[in-house]
């Protein structure tokens, strides 16, 4: 699968970045809610496509 | 096989190999466990399909595949998973990398010897067919020190099998001596070990070294079918898949149950789905803007996992008796503990009260929610 985007994630209650998780959306539609820990695949994915030159957006 | 050699096979096989409990390192060797699906379309890049195989693409070009569990296997057999090319690469990437590949976590081989002066011999058997034959490309993987299945530090042995008749199930054996080269194992629930049956390699990506351990260059040996996305025309099925230590291919070791096998496959991924309005959790409100939901999952996990979901506008937030609303937010609260794991749903607005319980429901018979351990 290809990856649409990947945005931080803003707790809504407190209004904070939740510096633990990111939200990573495919072309597919499918979503998901990663840890950031590295032996996390799709974190690993992540890394992966920043490491190609693609940025992680701010949370909505 | 003569008397004799069928008693020489079995006095290896007990005097070398696992008698009781599972011989087959491979989880999901049968292809009978599809918890995300038994058709995928429009495939060109890295995803797992049948549970605990993943197909994985790079540099594919124009080239787009399909994965089916399909029901065309050998005796013995229900299930075969199927990779067919559905749009061809005219012009395959010098870089093209293909691969139907199955990731082994240490814990599930720890029992094997490798990178020590007396290693074991594995031995892999599988049934395989496709409409082109000759000879394929196959690779194992042992991971040094925890390096990934890509890593230029995993060690690798390539070589190759051949099939002989177009569009017939045929039984392949390859038997590999392991690896004595003294690097370090992996022992934990990381990447340890993988299986490789290579469909697509560019020029860049061919003619590595067959019959030997070495360091991992993400390239295959030499073969005739390195390019099953050249035309649409081309399938290749595999099933069966068996690893165990030994130098003999003892029959495949059929669960006891689906269930069993089943189970095995949630340690790496737990999918949730069914029809519309289905309820697939209950929780509270802590706020009048957020709710919180455990979900027990049916083993440990393998590692620290993701809450994956077919979309928000998918999923329902039951917050008072007849009430729902879309979901802003649907994340993992907690993903440390490996038996249940906790996921909130928010709400830009004010849409329930404090202690009450709320639920989640799916919209239709396409929404789902899985948690992803997967290698």
């Amino acid at each position: 699968m290809s990856i649409q985007t990947v945005k931080k994630v803003k707790n809504i209650i407190t209004d904070k970045i939740d510096e633990d998780y990111l939200s990573l959306f495919y072309t597919s539609g499918q979503e998901c809610s990663v840890p950031k820990d590295e032996g996390n695949r799709h974190y690993q994915e992540i890394l992966e496509w920043v490491a190609e030159g693609n940025t992680i957006e701010d949370a909505d | 096989m003569t008397k004799a050699a069928e008693l020489a096979k079995m006095g290896e096989v007990l005097t070398n190999s696992q008698i009781g409990g599972r011989r087959n390192i491979v989880i999901n060797g049968a292809m009978q466990v599809a918890q995300r699906g038994t058709s995928f379309t429009s495939q060109n890049a890295v995803a797992y399909h049948l549970d605990r195989w993943e197909t994985s693409g790079f540099n594919m070009g124009d080239g787009v595949y399909r994965v089916d569990q399909s029901t065309d296997a050998p005796a013995d057999f229900m299930n075969s998973t199927k990779i067919a090319c559905t749009t061809a690469d005219t012009s395959q990437d010098a870089n093209n990398q293909m691969y139907f590949q199955q990731q082994i976590e240490g814990l599930n081989c720890s029992h094997v010897n490798f990178f020590v002066s007396n290693a074991d011999t594995i031995t892999l058997s599988f049934h395989v067919k496709s409409n082109r034959t000759g000879t394929y490309s196959f690779a194992l993987k042992l991971s040094d020190n925890a390096s990934a299945e890509d890593n230029s530090s995993t060690r690798i042995y390539n070589t190759t099998y051949t099939i002989s008749v177009a569009n017939t199930f045929e039984k392949k054996t390859i038997t590999i001596p392991l690896d004595t080269n003294g690097s370090t194992k992996v022992t934990n629930n990381t990447f340890s070990m993988a299986i490789q049956f290579w469909l697509g390699a560019g020029s860049n990506r061919d003619g590595a070294g067959a019959g030997a351990w070495g360091a991992n260059g993400n390239a295959a040996t030499a073969s005739a079918n390195l390019d099953i996305l050249g035309s649409t025309d081309n399938n290749w099925y595999i099933t069966g898949v068996q690893l165990e230590v030994g130098s003999q291919a003892t029959p495949f070791e059929h669960a006891s149950s689906f269930g069993e096998t089943l189970a095995l496959a949630q340690r790496y991924y737990h999918h949730i789905q069914g029809g519309a309005k289905t309820k697939i959790a209950k929780g509270h409100a802590t706020d009048a803007r957020a709710g919180y939901f455990n979900f027990e999952l049916p083993t440990s996990m393998r590692h620290t996992y993701t809450l994956v979901h077919s979309g928000l506008t998918t999923l329902r937030w039951v917050v008072e008796a007849n009430s729902e609303k879309v979901p802003e937010q649907f994340i993992l609260s907690d993903s440390n503990c490996l038996d249940i794991a906790s996921v909130y749903m928010q709400h830009a607005n004010n849409v329930t009260t404090v202690g009450y319980a709320c639920g989640i429901t799916l919209l239709d018979a396409n929404a789902y929610i899985a948690f992803d351990a997967e290698l």
